[in-house]
């Protein structure tokens, strides 16, 4: 039976969201962005299409957890825009969460090769029944 | 609004406006900030975002970027979220003004005062909920009897003879007007109305009961602890009073 479109678009949108913050981190590990900069760059990566205003509800949690610092910086093309650098205590964090990640998709990685091996061991098992 | 052409500083100023007022539990300074950041974000999108027609522009700006209510979640502290909150604020009042009217002044007879009058709201439920019923249950009737009227005719006729369907009075005097199928077709809209009316009471009823279960959990709640306070003070005296028999005792 078929798994129904709506739970599995949900699913993945609670996946996306899950690892939006982990990527946040990652693209303010080496350059301070401001909101709109942050949306670009991780849209043009392509895996992450979510809608753009909630970047906001994240780094306003990463700056009351002291995870990221802000600064407002007047610009030349219209009103000033608020600037945000991972903190010294954001890259331990992100660090620590990279090799946690690195971990389960190793998980979820061997459950394909495990699947893929009995695969392969009921394909013989038929070749030596023939 | 920097260069924005009128409409569209309208548009996005109505916006602002929408979340500005889900941040209404946020301090003025963070409520500012945040509004400012939004702004820059939104004027920066639209700059660039292609096409000729502003309002499209603006509209597909605000589209990608999400609604209030997603965009400040995490603005507020977390007991303020304000959903649900909000709507059961005139049922709290009323809960409030029936204890502070018979709860309160009265004790123990006023809880049963409240009781009553709980048990008599429920009976007004349950009578609502009856009618709404019969509402229903005459509209598939009478509908069943037009389907009848129009499909099988004889059947119907031999239903009036036998005294099953009554159709006496003005009510039959006004369908010997029309043709059979007229009479079904009659009978059936009269159905509809019936059973919209069965439908949108049991509709309505969802409030009801919402109330309903909200009184009864504020009262109930209200008994419990005044049953606590009960024995509390039951529980002291009993402490105090053997105490005062064996002072007595030692004294003799």
């Amino acid at each position: 039976m078929e798994y129904q479109d709506e739970g599995r678009d949900r699913r993945i949108t609670q996946l996306r969201k899950g690892i939006l913050e982990l990527a946040v981190m990652g693209v303010l590990y080496d350059e301070r962005h401001y909101g709109y900069s942050l949306v670009r760059v991780l849209s043009e990566s392509g895996s992450i299409s979510l809608k753009e205003g909630t970047i906001y509800p994240i780094l306003a949690r990463l700056d009351r957890d002291g995870l990221v610092r802000s600064e407002w910086v007047e610009s030349d093309q219209g009103p000033p825009r608020k600037y945000y650098t991972l903190t010294s205590s954001g890259r331990q964090l992100f660090d620590a969460l990279s090799q946690e990640l690195d971990v389960l998709v190793s998980l979820v990685q061997q459950k394909w090769k495990v699947s893929e091996q009995s695969e392969h061991a009921r394909k013989k098992l038929v070749v030596r029944k023939g | 609004m920097y260069s924005y052409p009128d409409v569209v500083a309208k548009i996005a100023s109505d916006y602002l406006e929408r979340v500005k007022s889900q941040l209404r539990l946020v301090s003025a300074h963070e409520q500012g900030d945040f509004l400012r950041e939004i702004e820059s974000h939104l004027f920066e999108a639209y700059q660039q975002t292609p096409g000729e027609d502003d309002v499209a522009r603006i509209l597909a700006v605000l589209r990608n970027f999400g609604e209030p209510a997603e965009v400040v979640a995490d603005r507020l502290p977390g007991a303020m979220v304000r959903s649900g909150t909000k709507h059961n604020l005139p049922l709290y009042v009323v809960g409030g003004i029936l204890i502070a009217l018979f709860g309160l002044p009265l004790g123990s007879a006023g809880a049963g005062v409240l009781v009553g009058l709980l048990a008599a709201v429920a009976g007004i439920l349950v009578a609502y909920y009856a009618v709404a019923g019969s509402f229903l249950l005459v509209g598939a009737l009478t509908m069943l009897i037009g389907l009848t009227r129009i499909l099988l005719p004889q059947l119907f006729d031999r239903l009036v003879v036998l005294g099953y369907i009554q159709l006496g009075g003005p009510v039959g005097e006004f369908l010997d007007h029309f043709s059979p199928s007229y009479q079904g077709l009659l009978m059936i809209l009269f159905a509809s109305v019936f059973a919209a009316a069965g439908l949108g009471m049991l509709w309505l009823g969802r409030y009801l009961l919402r109330g309903l279960r909200f009184l009864f959990s504020l009262t109930f709640d209200w008994m419990r602890r005044f049953a606590q306070r009960v024995r509390r003070k039951l529980r002291q005296d009993n402490r105090e009073a053997p105490q005062l028999g064996k002072v007595s005792f030692v004294k003799q």
